[in-house]
């Protein structure tokens, strides 16, 4: 069997990313109409897709910030929202740390969710080659140019959508494609239930601190009952 | 001011997805973090979902006159037989479209 060369990992990458586009691309296309709804510049809107490049996280901000929320808590809340990004640099990094600082920084930048999903699959379930980084550049890339294409046409074209095609609910709508089926444990269903009713609950708080509020709390409670199911096996 | 908002953000992003691949890093994580983070995806999106079906562009809860709420019901449903983003979404707005036109 022959290794595969920096071409064949790249394209191999490319072309496993492309259908998750389907997704990323309508998300893109609502991120761009929401951030301009939100009161960002249609610069601010298009930067924030490279600089922050995750979209619940650019979602948030665009929301806290046309808020008047103050910089802190929006701070916290893209930092509590990417810290799941954390996992991922710990699945990532058995493959990918004796690589030079140039490599692991544009790698790093390029990981999000979709990205992760498609190239862990690839690290871990095909034979280890000199040149599987070219991988992740490859999932990576291709997310990276999607979004960029999705955000800036968004930008370009929202105004044009009308209000009653409701584009806005494919947010939510994303969100739920992905949590739905990752609840699988009943720490899972604590942690969302916990998280929807304090979303709901800390309404009223200032600076729509809600969003910190319920992620941690969600997060606490969930953790809480995975100690207490896993010290008790069988349950 | 924003952009430096924008910018410390970006950089606070960045960090979670380095924070592993850098030299000083321990070879794994904590198992205790490693389950705590586990439940941040389902907390942190439950937490954007909620509000957006249930609360109405007025602040007050909105639970009879809202297609959202059934919209998002069936996409619930759907994400679970299909795990398909795209179908998910799809029947999502077809449904708040459907809903909108018919019943409210």
């Amino acid at each position: 069997m022959t290794v595969p060369n920096r071409r064949t990992e790249f394209w191999t990458g490319v072309r496993q990313e492309l259908p998750l586009q389907l997704g990323v691309v309508p998300f893109g296309l609502v991120f761009g109409v929401l951030g301009l709804a939100s009161g960002l510049s249609p610069l601010q809107t298009i930067l924030l897709s490279s600089v922050l490049f995750g979209g619940a996280s650019q979602v948030v901000f665009a929301q806290l910030w046309g808020g008047g929320v103050p910089a802190p808590i929006v701070g916290a809340s893209v930092s509590v929202i990417n810290l799941r990004h954390a996992l991922y640099s710990a699945s990532m990094a058995p493959y990918l740390r004796t690589l030079p600082l140039r490599w692991r920084i544009p790698l790093a930048y390029l990981l999000t969710d979709e990205a992760y999903a498609v190239s862990i699959n690839r690290f871990t379930n095909e034979p280890a080659g000199p040149y599987q980084h070219y991988h992740l550049l490859g999932t990576g890339l291709t997310l990276w140019v999607c979004w960029q294409i999705a955000t800036i046409t968004g930008v370009v074209f929202g105004a044009t959508i009308p209000d009653s095609w409701s584009l806005g609910f494919a947010i939510p709508l994303t969100f739920i494609a992905i949590v739905a089926p990752a609840i699988r444990r009943r720490a899972d269903v604590v942690a969302c239930l916990t998280a929807g009713t304090l979303s709901i609950v800390g309404q009223p708080l200032p600076w729509k601190s809600w969003i910190i509020l319920s992620a941690v709390g969600g997060i606490l409670a969930g953790w809480a009952v995975h100690i207490h199911d896993s010290r008790r096996p069988g349950q | 001011m924003i952009w430096i908002v924008m910018i410390i953000c970006g950089l606070l992003t960045f960090a979670t997805r380095f924070v592993m691949f850098s030299d000083i890093a321990p070879k794994a994580l904590p198992r205790w973090l490693q389950d705590a983070l586990g439940f941040v995806p389902v907390a942190v999106l439950t937490a954007i979902i909620v509000p957006a079906v249930i609360i109405a562009p007025d602040g007050g809860l909105e639970f009879a006159a809202n297609a959202r709420l059934p919209a998002a019901l069936i996409a619930v449903t759907m994400a679970l037989l299909t795990r398909s983003v795209v179908i998910t979404i799809g029947t999502g707005l077809a449904a708040l479209w459907v809903l909108d036109w018919l019943v409210y």
